[in-house]
């Protein structure tokens, strides 16, 4: 959800712009990191673990923690915390393996 | 390519760009890195006024900060910015390589600072990796960048500066922040922080954990418990929670990689954070002409990480030209640095600093011992009634209308001295991590000093005995700004409901930068009661 008001803060939202997240498509601003743009749409859900498959979503959003770790543009293991969000891009959960 | 630059700076947070700062002024030609596509680093996240000191920007909120920092860097031509550049590497040669646009460039600097900062630690419980467990830089980073609400109700572990400020930046931004949780015996931050929690009505629980988080696709719910003085759970006090995030504010460890790659020694010294390097007062690490500045140093206040910046840009103007005139500067710079951590809150970091190098020892003397107890404040976020009264004037002097500083830890902040304009409030024996006190002959209750106190810990009152009535004057930084004339829900220090009043004024100008200064008519009694206020709880906003 975004934030519409706020008692110190003003924000100036980007072009509206939008993106694929494993087909579905979802409304972003320009200027947002992927993650930013996912969290607003109420998806806290990235991928899943490789090996007991558990869901990933956002730790840090500093780029250090590698829990965002999704395929984006078809380049796995992006850190969607980090990576601004574009017109058109696919984002999608990583299928496992990528990492090894 | 090779780029030849005076002085390399990894890292744009405060830090960096002060650090840039001060060597581009002095005619370094300079190069500051940043890996991500806007600098800034923590500032632009810290919607709350700083504490420390006038002179270094105290007072001013984080965001303002970053602004002017960010100005004066693209004022000076002998700076160049690169962001969304990932430092590689530094090499034996004296090259560094750094990655921008998927392309390696190389760089060879005559000196470096790196300024890389820290990132966040986490902490082991179960079930701890479900989506709704966010770091509270993460939770900054939503709120306070892109404008988007983290959660609905959150659970914050952890009352160290980050967990009380974050906490409250979540009220503001709308979110219902159920608890803080907090290991230890006493809070962790400064308690002006937990004062501010505590009277909108968030429980801080000390000696208490968090077991586990509940939920399968994401967070639902926390179980916590409390523990013994030997930090082991007491049986019988687990209990769940409901909300559907979990804010973990556990403390920072320096981000100290690349300086390992280029060889700078580093040790384990746990007050300062983790693996941080081995550097001189001066900054510089083991390796010549290589200093460090801000968190990767050692974790403390970003009003320190600016002072550390600027110091070490000067002592790489020193070290690239051998000139001596930055030396004034230096010093004063360093008096600074040995002023903020001079109090009791700087212990941590003097012990810390003391294991690097004697100059940060500070004399016995020195080092304050509280005047007053403040256990009950420290345990609770509230503070005694005996800490209250000492704050308070003589019965006769309040007819007329006099400023009450709830300000009872001694931390070094002193933006209040100036905010009076009659120079009513003064710090004892001038030593910043002092209390101020109100000089009340001085005081005209003007309400200046409200909105500029970074802890909002400022309160103006008077007594009207005739009319069995009272007014309070209290800082508001939330949503739905109550009107003049407006009936208003009144709260306690530890947000107990106190009845309703009537707000008289309102100041909401230039001067008081959003946070308004709100004054209430009431009953005589809550006066010295009242300390936060609420549009009236059943919704309708009754407008005299």
């Amino acid at each position: 959800m975004r934030i519409r008001e706020h008692p110190i803060l003003d924000f100036e939202r980007g072009e509206q712009i939008h993106f694929s997240f494993n087909g579905k498509s979802v409304e972003a601003y320009k200027g947002e990191t992927i993650a930013a743009a996912l969290h607003a749409a109420g998806i806290w859900h990235y991928s899943e673990s490789d090996v007991l498959k558990r869901p990933r979503g956002l730790f840090c959003a500093i780029g250090h923690c590698s829990s965002c770790l999704m395929c984006v543009n078809g380049v796995p293991n992006t850190r969607i915390c980090v990576t601004d969000v574009v017109d058109g891009m696919i984002v999608e959960s990583k299928t496992g393996g990528e990492t090894e | 390519m090779i780029r030849e630059y005076d002085v390399a700076i990894i890292g744009g947070g405060p830090a960096g760009i002060c650090a840039a700062i001060a060597a581009g002024k002095n005619g370094l030609k300079t190069l500051l890195i940043e890996e991500r596509t806007f600098l800034g680093g923590q500032l632009i996240k810290q919607t709350h006024r700083f504490f420390g000191s006038e002179e270094e920007h105290a007072g001013t909120r984080g965001i303002h900060i970053a602004q002017e920092l960010k100005d004066q860097l693209e004022s000076l031509s002998t700076i160049d910015i690169m962001t969304s550049t990932t430092a590689l590497g530094y090499y034996e040669d004296g090259m560094l390589t750094a990655l921008h646009d998927e392309k390696m460039i190389k760089i060879k600097p005559k000196s470096m600072i790196i300024a890389t900062g820290a990132f966040e630690r986490f902490l082991p419980f179960e079930n701890n990796d479900l989506p709704g467990i966010f770091g509270a830089g993460a939770v900054q980073t939503l709120m306070n960048i892109y404008g988007i609400k983290p959660a609905d109700k959150v659970l914050m572990i952890g009352s160290g500066n980050i967990g009380l400020i974050v906490s409250y930046q979540l009220i503001q931004a709308g979110v219902q922040v159920i608890g803080v949780v907090e290991a230890a015996a006493k809070i962790g931050g400064y308690l002006v922080h937990a004062s501010k929690l505590r009277r909108l009505g968030v429980p801080i629980l000390t000696r208490h954990t968090i077991k586990k988080a509940v939920g399968s696709e994401k967070v639902e719910g926390a179980v916590i418990c409390q523990l013994n003085e030997n930090w082991q759970e007491i049986e019988g006090t687990q209990r769940q929670l409901d909300c559907d995030a979990i804010c973990l504010a556990v403390g920072l460890t320096p981000l100290s990689d690349i300086l390992s790659q280029m060889g700078c020694e580093t040790t384990y010294i746990g007050e300062l954070g983790g693996i941080v390097p081995k550097r001189t007062a001066d900054l510089e690490t083991t390796k010549p002409g290589v200093f460090v500045a801000g968190d990767l140093a050692g974790i403390e206040e970003a009003s320190a990480a600016m002072l550390e910046g600027e110091l070490a840009g000067l002592n790489a103007v020193k070290y690239v030209n051998a000139d001596e005139r930055v030396n004034d500067r230096i010093h004063h710079l360093k008096d600074e640095l040995m002023g903020l951590r001079s109090g009791p809150v700087g212990e941590k970091i003097r012990y810390g600093l003391a294991q690097l190098y004697e100059e940060s020892v500070i004399t016995k003397e020195k080092i304050q011992k509280h005047q007053h107890d403040i256990t009950q404040l420290a345990f609770t976020g509230v503070p005694s009634q005996e800490n209250i009264d000492e704050k308070l004037p003589d019965v006769q002097r309040r007819l007329k209308p006099y400023a009450v500083i709830e300000c009872f830890q001694e931390i070094p902040c002193n933006p209040c001295v100036a905010s009076c304009p009659f120079g009513a409030i003064y710090i004892p024996k001038d030593d910043i991590n002092c209390p101020p006190v109100v000089d009340f002959e001085k005081c005209t209750g003007c309400r200046s000093c409200i909105s500029g106190c970074p802890g909002l810990a400022i309160f103006v009152e008077q007594y009207h005995p005739q009319t069995g009535t009272g007014t309070i004057s209290i800082p508001y930084e939330q949503l739905n700004r109550p009107e003049k004339g407006e009936r208003v829900d009144l709260f306690g220090r530890n947000g107990q409901p106190l009845g309703s009043g009537l707000v008289t004024t309102v100041l909401y100008g230039q001067k008081q930068d959003k946070t308004a200064v709100i004054t209430v008519e009431t009953d005589i009694k809550l006066v010295n009661q009242v300390r936060s206020i609420k549009p009236l709880e059943n919704g309708k906003r009754v407008v005299r």
